[in-house]
C-alpha cells in the first residue's frame, strides 16, 4: 500500500489536488521561448554568466534569456500585475508589482531595502515590521498592491541627514541589538510608540512593542533603550559590581557599544539573506510529509518542465553524505569516525525518518516558481511504522528508525547507553538513611533563532563561496569541503552578520550542501531558503529528556548516592551528544549515570545553548530541592552542604560558589521570600521562592588570531569568529586594544570570512571569549615585541603577528559559578505563573564588556524561562505529525512576558583566559528552568516534574 | 505564493459583485479586510483564492455612530481604532477590552472587526492542513486526539473553539449583525449569527457565499451597566484565548438587574451561560454569589481527553471577572 503525495507543500488528504492541477494547467503552456530554448537549458549551457543587474535578480535572469518581464508573464500564463505608487522613506516610487508580492518582498527584493527582515513570513514574529502611514504593520502580511498610495517608513528611513534618530542612538548606546535580526522591527515599533506618547511608562513600551519577538530575548535592554529616549530614569548600564575589586584595565571592562552597532540599527548590516549576486536564482527543498517512509519512486519530470525551473535534485541524483548531520557519540566528525560508524545521513535520505526530512530540491528563476515546482514533484511513499517517544522506542517490538535498532551507537559504533560512574553507588545507597526516587521530563525546545537558515552558493570555476549564517566559518568550510570531496582552500565561507544560532548553526548544514550542488548544476548562484516551518522541522532543537533519579541521603542531609537513568530523544539522526549534565554539581562520591540517546521519528535534536545542561539541571536540582523539602532542610543550606567542592581529586583555578549563593540570597532576601512550608500562602494567589546554582565549564583551548599594524598605527585584528549576538567582534577588539595598549578606535576587527580569517573553534559552547581571546592576547604580545624591536612600520610596510596558542590549566579545573534566585506569583484559580523577582549572580572571571555580558545573562535567562513555562513541539501520536512548529505554536516569551533580570557579576582574575575572562554566553539559560521550577513548588506546594510547566499542568496539579 | 489577482472594491456592493462574478467564472475569491490572517492562510495553502477582493479601498463602514436606538459600528473599523474609541471604552468597555487583547499592535492596526468575527478556527489540525470538517472533510482529528485547546461545551462533530474575542463581546452586548450579499441585506442577532457544528460542521457562522458583515448595532446600554472582558492566554500577549469571559452587569448599587455572561475559548461559538446569569439577577452580587454563578457556569461541561483543566479554569475566569466588576 502506498501513498502518492507531493511532500509538505500540499494538504493532507489531497484537499488541494484539483487546485494544484489548475495551476499546473496554466503553467505548462509556453515552456520554451521563440528560439526553442527553454530558460532552463540556456542557463545550464552558459554557466549562468549574466550581466550585472540593476533590477531584481529574477528580472535579470529573464532579461538574459531575451524575455522581458511582460513577455515572461505572458508566456508563463499571465501572472497578474498592478502598477502602484508608493512613498518609501520620503521617496516616491512607481513600480509594477505582481499582485501576490508581499510588501516585504517589494521592499527587500525589488527596492533593495534589505534592512527589513523576514523572520517567519506569517505575522508571528514582527521582524518585518515597518510603518505604514505612521502605524506599525507586518510587511510580510500585507500585499504590496494594498499599499498603493501609502507612505512607508523602514529602518533605512529613520536617519535624518546621516544622523541616527535618538532611538537608534539609544540602541547603539544601550546594546539594543544582540544578533540584530529583530532590531529593525523593534526600532519601527518603538518609533511608533514614542510618536504616540513621548514619555511612555515601561508597561506602555512593552505593550507597544509586544508584537516584536526577540529570540536573543534582549527585552530588558530594548525597553531600557526606549526609556532612555522617553525620559525615564535609567539605571547604570553596567550590572551591579559585586565589589570584589580586581584591577581596573584601560579598555576591557566598562560597558562598551558594539563596534558594528551602527550597521545593526540602520539596516546596513548584511546578513546572508541580504546578499545578492548577478544571475542568482532561488532554491527550495521538498520534505517528507510522513514520519517514516520508504520512497519507492520520485518523478520530477513535471517539475523540470515548469518554465523557470533550472535544476531538480533527489537522493538518486545527489547521494551526498552530510557528515555533520549525524555523528556517532556526538564527536566532531572525522575520518576515524567515518570509518567506524555505519549510519550515514545523506542530504536526501531513503527511508525518510521524520516529517520534514528532505526529499528533493529545486532551483528556479524566482521563489514563486520554485515553490510551484515543489508541488509538481511526485513522490510515491510507502509509509512505515513510526515511534515518537524514547522509552517506547527502546521496547523490543518498537518500529526501527535504523535497522541496527533505536539506541544510537557511540563513536566506537557500540549500541550502548553512555555510562559514567564514580565510587560505588550501591554502597552509597546502603549507607543512606533515606532513598528518594522520582521521574522528571523536559520537552523538545527549538533554538528558534530569528534568522532562518539560508545559503547563497556561488561557484567561480572550481572555487565555491557560501554566504551562509554559521557559527563557525572554519568548521563550515571544512565540513563542506569534506562532504563535497574538495580541498578546504577551494571553499570560502562568508558570514558577516548572523541572526542568531544558539547552536543550530554550528558546522555546516544540509542547506549549504544543497545550495552548492544546485548552483553547480544550474550554473548560477543559488539562494536556498528555508521557510520558518522548514527551519523548525528541518534543522534542530534541544533534545527532550526523561530522567529517573534515585538519591540516597543521610539524615543530616548529606547525599551519599545519586543514580540517573536518562533517555534523550535524538530524532531520526544523531546530530549531537544527547548527554544530560547536572550530577557533577554535587560532591556526592557515589554516582551512576546512564543516558540512552534514542532515535525517534521526530525532528532532529541537536545543540541549543548549553546543550546538555538546562534539561539536566532542571531534573537534578528539582529532585534535590524535593529531597530537601521532604527532609525539612532549607534548599540553600542543602546546596551548600552538597555542592561539589575543591579538594579530593579536583583542584580548581578558583572557586566562588559560596560567594555567588550568598550574594544572590542577600540581594533576593531569601529568608523573607522563601515559604515554609511550601504552598502556605493563604488565598488563591500564592508566592514562593526557589533557587538554582552552577559550577559550569570554562575551559581554555586552542584558537587563532592574527594582528597587523600599518604605518598609520592602525591595527587590524583577524579572527575566525562570527558574531552570533554575543558581541564577539567587540569583545575581541577590546581584548586586542587592551593587550596592545591602544584605544579601541585604533583596532579594526575583520571576521566572518575564511579567505581572510584564521581558524576559530566556532562560536558555540560560550568559548569564544576565552579561546579566541587568549589567541588575541598572544598575538598582541608578539606584535608588541616586534614593535619594540623594529619600531612602527613606515610607508607600505606592515608588521604581522599570528598566534595559535593551545593553553592548558595544568590539570586544574576551570569553572565559572553562579546562583539564581527567583520569586513567582501563582494565581491558582487560573493556573497563571508570573515571575515577580529574578536575581542572577555570576562569577565569570573578568568581564570583558559589562554591557554585552549582562545582556547575555538576561537574554539567556528569559530563554530559559520560556523553556520552563511555554515551549515545546507537540506531535500527534496517531500520525506522527508535528502540530505546533513556529513562533505562535511554541509560545515564546514576548516583551510583556519578560521580567526584569537583576544581574550581578562577581569579578575575579584566576590568571587564565584573556585577562581572566571566563565563559558567559550559556550561563544564564542553564539555571533558569531549575530555579523557576523550584519557585513554583515553593508557591503551590506541588512539584512540577515535566517541562514546560504550562497552565493546564498547574491546574491539574492543584485539582 | 500561488498566483492571484487583487481587485480593489470601492463599495461593499462592488466587493460582493466582484466576488460573485469570480465565482460564476469558476474561480475562488476571498475578501481581505486587514488581510493578515488571509495571507497567512494563502501561504499555507489553506485558502487558495484566485481573486482577492480588497476591502481596504472601501469608503466608509469604519466608524462608530450614535443612532436613535444605540450605536452602529462599521465592520471595517480597525481593532486599534475600536479599542481606543472613547465612546466604546466608556459605554461598551467589554468590546474595547476585547479588541485590545487581540494579537499585537501590528495586527490590530490593520485587522477589522468584521474580519476578526469571521476568522476561521485556529485549531492546529485545521491550520496544519488536515482534511477535517472545517476544511470540508468528514472527521475531526481533535475529538480523540490532541484536544488541549478544544471545546468543553457545544462540541461535536467538530470540537473547535471560536477564535474571536470580538465575537464573544458582541454576543454579551446583544449586538445585531448587519450583512450584505448578492441577493439581499439582512440583520441577524449575534446569538443567531454563530453556528454550532451539530448544525453545520463546515461553518462557524451563517454568512452565505459572498456575504459580508457590514457592521454591528449595539443597543443602548442600561444606565447601571458595567462590563469587562477577561482573556486567559498561555503567554502575556499574542495568543488566542484559552478561556475568556465577557460579562455585562446592570447594577443598581450592588443589586443586579441584568446580566449577560458569555464565554470564549470553550465552544465552537461564543457560549452564553444564562443559568449563571440567573443566579445573579435580582440579587446582591457578592463574592460568594459570584462563586456560585461560576459553579453554575460550568455545569454540563463535557471535557475531552486533554482539556479537563478548562472546566476549573472557566469557573475561575467567570468568578474573577464578576468579582473584578463589583463596585468597590
Amino acid at each position: 500500500m502506498g501513498s502518492r503525495s507531493k511532500g509538505l507543500q500540499t494538504r493532507q488528504g489531497g484537499r488541494s489536488g484539483p487546485r494544484v492541477d489548475s495551476e499546473m494547467a496554466i503553467t505548462s503552456r509556453g515552456s520554451t521561448d521563440a528560439d526553442g530554448l527553454s530558460r532552463r537549458t540556456f542557463l545550464r549551457g552558459t554557466g549562468g554568466a549574466l550581466a550585472i543587474a540593476t533590477v531584481s535578480p529574477a528580472e535579470a535572469a529573464r532579461a538574459a534569456t531575451g524575455q522581458t518581464a511582460a513577455g515572461a508573464a505572458t508566456r508563463a500564463g499571465d501572472v497578474p500585475r498592478t502598477s502602484i505608487q508608493l512613498t518609501v522613506n520620503g521617496t516616491r516610487h512607481r513600480v509594477e508589482v505582481e499582485d501576490r508580492w508581499t510588501l516585504v518582498e517589494l521592499l527587500r527584493d525589488h527596492l533593495r531595502l534589505t534592512g527589513t527582515k523576514i523572520g517567519c513570513d506569517r505575522g508571528e514574529c514582527g521582524a518585518c515590521t515597518v510603518l505604514m502611514d505612521g502605524r506599525a504593520v507586518y510587511s510580510c502580511s500585507q500585499l504590496a498592491t494594498w499599499v498603493d498610495g501609502r507612505d512607508i517608513t523602514t529602518v533605512e528611513g529613520l536617519e535624518r541627514d546621516g544622523e541616527l534618530s535618538p532611538l537608534q542612538q539609544a540602541f547603539v548606546d544601550g546594546n539594543g541589538p544582540q544578533c540584530g535580526f529583530c532590531t529593525s522591527g523593534q526600532l519601527m515599533s518603538a518609533t511608533a510608540v514614542l510618536a504616540g506618547n513621548a514619555t511612555p511608562t515601561r508597561e506602555e513600551i512593552q505593550q507597544g512593542m509586544t508584537g516584536n519577538l526577540c529570540r536573543c530575548s534582549n527585552y530588558n535592554a530594548l525597553v531600557e533603550a526606549v526609556e532612555a529616549v522617553g525620559g525615564s530614569v535609567v539605571g547604570d548600564a553596567a550590572a551591579d559590581d559585586g565589589g570584589t575589586g580586581i584591577s581596573k584595565l584601560a579598555t576591557v571592562g566598562p560597558p562598551t557599544a558594539r563596534v558594528d552597532a551602527v550597521e545593526r540599527v540602520t539596516g546596513r548590516a548584511t546578513y546572508s539573506g541580504d546578499v545578492t549576486l548577478p544571475g542568482m536564482i532561488y532554491g527550495r527543498v521538498l520534505r517528507s510529509p510522513h514520519p517514516h517512509a520508504r520512497i519507492r519512486r520520485i518523478d520530477v519530470s513535471r517539475a523540470e518542465a515548469l518554465p523557470g525551473v533550472t535544476t531538480v535534485i533527489t537522493h538518486e541524483r545527489a547521494p551526498i553524505v552530510w557528515g555533520a548531520g549525524s555523528v556517532a557519540g556526538g564527536r566532531q566528525y572525522n575520518d576515524r569516525v567515518k570509518a567506524i560508524t555505519t549510519q550515514r545521513r545523506h542530504l536526501f535520505n531513503n527511508p525518510v525518518r521524520f516529517v520534514g526530512d528532505p526529499v528533493a530540491a529545486v532551483a528556479a528563476v524566482d521563489r514563486h516558481v520554485a515553490e510551484a515546482a515543489l508541488g509538481l514533484i511526485e513522490v510515491d511513499y510507502e509509509p512505515l511504522p513510526f515511534v515518537l517517544e524514547s522509552e517506547a522506542a527502546l521496547a523490543p517490538d518498537a518500529p526501527k528508525v535504523w535497522p541496527e535498532g533505536n539506541l544510537s551507537p557511540d563513536v566506537d559504533n557500540r549500541h550502548e547507553p553512555m555510562v559514567t560512574t564514580l565510587g560505588d553507588v550501591d554502597a552509597g545507597f546502603a549507607e543512606a538513611d533515606q532513598v528518594f526516587e522520582d521521574r522528571y521530563s523536559t520537552a523538545f525546545v527549538h533554538d528558534a533563532q530569528m534568522e532562518r537558515r539560508t545559503c547563497l552558493a556561488h561557484w567561480e570555476g572550481d572555487k565555491l563561496t557560501l554566504y551562509t549564517p554559521t557559527q563557525g566559518i572554519s568548521n563550515c568550510r571544512h565540513d563542506t569541503a569534506r562532504d563535497l570531496g574538495m580541498p578546504d582552500d577551494q571553499v570560502r565561507v562568508v558570514c558577516k552578520f548572523m541572526g542568531g544560532g544558539f547552536g543550530n548553526k554550528n558546522q555546516n548544514q544540509d542547506a549549504d550542501l544543497i545550495a552548492a550542488i544546485l548552483a553547480r548544476r544550474a550554473g548560477a548562484p543559488v539562494a536556498l531558503e528555508l521557510s520558518r516551518n522548514e527551519d523548525w522541522l528541518g534543522v534542530h532543537g534541544r533534545w527532550p529528556t526523561v530522567q529517573y533519579y534515585r538519591v540516597g541521603v543521610k539524615n543530616d542531609g548529606v547525599v551519599t548516592a545519586i543514580d540517573l537513568r536518562g533517555y534523550s530523544g535524538m530524532g531520526g539522526y544523531r546530530k549531537n551528544s544527547g548527554g544530560i549534565s547536572g550530577i557533577e554539581l554535587y560532591g556526592c562520591p557515589n554516582v551512576r549515570r546512564e543516558v540512552s540517546p534514542v532515535y525517534t521519528n521526530r525532528t532532529t535534536s541537536g545543540n541549543f545553548r548549553a546543550p546538555t545542561y538546562p534539561q539536566g539541571f532542571f531534573g537534578i536540582q528539582s529532585m534535590m530541592d524535593d529531597v530537601a523539602d521532604k527532609m525539612g532542610i532549607d534548599p540553600v543550606e542543602f546546596v551548600l552542604k552538597n555542592a561539589q567542592r575543591p579538594g579530593g581529586t579536583i583542584d580548581y583555578t578558583n572557586y566562588t560558589l559560596d560567594e555567588c549563593i550568598r550574594e544572590a540570597a542577600r540581594q533576593f532576601d531569601w529568608t523573607r521570600r522563601w515559604r515554609s512550608p511550601a504552598g502556605s500562602d493563604v488565598g488563591p494567589v500564592k508566592r514562593g521562592a526557589g533557587m538554582s546554582f552552577m559550577l559550569f565549564r570554562s575551559a581554555v583551548g586552542r584558537s587563532s588570531a592574527i594582528i597587523r599594524v600599518d604605518s598609520r598605527e592602525q591595527y587590524t585584528l583577524f579572527v575566525g569568529v562570527t558574531d552570533i549576538g554575543g558581541g564577539a567582534k567587540t569583545t575581541m577588539g577590546m581584548i586586542a586594544a587592551e593587550a596592545l595598549g591602544v584605544p579601541l578606535s585604533q583596532v579594526e576587527v575583520v571576521s566572518g570570512d575564511t579567505d581572510r580569517c584564521p581558524f576559530s573553534v566556532g562560536e558555540s559552547g560560550a568559548r569564544t571569549t576565552v579561546m579566541t581571546g587568549t589567541a588575541v592576547v598572544e598575538a598582541a604580545r608578539d606584535l608588541r615585541g616586534q614593535l619594540a624591536e623594529r619600531g612602527m612600520p613606515t610607508g607600505p610596510n606592515v608588521l604581522i603577528a599570528s598566534a595559535t596558542p593551545d593553553p592548558s590549566t595544568g590539570g586544574k579545573v576551570r569553572n565559572c559559578f553562579g546562583a539564581h534566585f527567583v520569586e513567582v506569583k501563582v494565581d491558582t484559580a487560573l493556573g497563571h505563573v508570573r515571575i515577580t523577582k529574578y536575581v542572577a549572580v555570576h562569577e565569570s572571571g573578568r568581564i570583558i564588556n559589562h554591557q554585552t555580558a549582562k545582556d547575555q545573562i538576561r537574554g539567556a535567562v528569559i530563554q530559559g524561562i520560556g523553556q520552563a513555562l511555554h515551549e515545546d513541539l507537540l506531535y500527534d501520536p496517531r500520525n506522527g505529525q508535528p502540530l505546533t512548529p513556529g513562533f505562535y505554536g511554541a509560545r515564546h516569551m514576548t516583551h510583556l512576558d519578560a521580567p526584569d533580570i537583576e544581574t550581578t557579576f562577581l569579578e575575579t582574575d584566576d590568571g587564565y583566559g584573556p585577562f581572566g575572562g571566563k565563559y558567559v554566553g550559556e550561563s544564564g539559560i542553564v539555571l533558569a528552568p531549575a530555579a523557576v521550577g523550584n519557585a513554583i513548588f515553593n508557591a503551590i506546594g506541588r512539584r512540577m516534574k515535566d517541562l514546560p510547566i504550562t497552565r493546564d499542568k498547574i491546574i491539574e496539579a492543584l485539582a | 505564493m500561488k498566483r492571484l489577482r487583487n481587485a480593489n472594491a470601492r463599495t461593499l456592493g462592488e466587493a460582493v459583485a466582484l466576488a460573485r462574478r469570480a465565482r460564476d467564472d469558476g474561480a475562488r475569491a476571498s475578501y481581505a479586510g486587514g488581510g493578515s490572517d488571509l495571507l497567512g492562510m494563502v501561504k499555507e495553502r489553506i485558502e487558495e483564492p484566485d481573486l482577492v477582493v480588497s476591502l481596504k479601498t472601501v469608503v466608509g463602514h469604519d466608524q462608530v455612530e450614535t443612532t436613535g436606538d444605540g450605536v452602529r459600528i462599521g465592520g471595517l473599523i480597525t481593532l486599534d481604532t475600536l479599542s481606543r474609541h472613547q465612546l466604546v471604552r466608556d459605554r461598551f468597555a467589554v468590546l474595547a477590552q476585547a479588541a485590545d487583547t487581540v494579537a499585537t499592535p501590528q495586527i490590530r492596526n490593520v485587522g477589522t472587526l468584521a474580519g476578526n468575527v469571521s476568522q476561521r478556527p485556529w485549531c492546529w489540525y485545521y491550520r496544519r492542513g488536515f482534511d477535517c470538517y472545517k476544511a470540508g472533510g468528514t472527521q475531526c482529528f481533535s475529538a480523540t486526539g490532541e484536544n488541549q485547546f478544544h471545546a468543553i461545551f457545544g462540541g461535536g462533530p467538530s470540537y473547535i473553539v471560536h477564535p474571536s474575542d470580538i465575537a464573544v463581546a458582541l454576543v454579551a452586548l446583544d449586538a445585531t449583525f448587519r450583512l450584505t450579499g448578492p441577493s439581499e441585506d439582512r440583520s441577524v442577532p449575534a446569538a443567531q449569527f454563530f453556528v454550532l457544528p451539530s448544525a453545520n460542521p463546515a461553518r462557524e457562522n451563517v454568512l452565505r457565499e459572498d456575504e459580508l458583515l457590514v457592521g454591528v448595532g449595539l443597543p443602548v446600554p442600561a444606565t447601571g451597566a458595567r462590563s469587562a472582558y477577561h482573556k486567559v492566554m498561555d503567554r502575556e500577549s499574542w495568543t488566542h484565548a484559552v478561556v475568556s469571559a465577557a460579562v455585562v452587569l446592570d447594577l443598581a448599587g450592588e443589586v443586579c438587574r441584568g446580566a449577560r455572561i458569555v464565554l470564549g475559548g470553550v465552544a465552537p461559538t461564543p457560549w452564553r451561560v444564562p443559568a449563571a446569569e440567573q443566579i445573579l439577577i435580582g440579587n446582591r452580587v457578592t463574592a460568594a454569589l459570584a462563586a456560585r454563578a461560576a459553579d453554575v457556569a460550568i455545569e454540563g461541561a463535557r471535557p475531552l481527553s486533554k482539556n479537563g483543566y478548562k472546566v476549573a479554569l472557566t469557573k475561575g475566569v467567570v468568578e474573577r471577572t464578576l468579582v473584578d466588576l463589583l463596585p468597590t
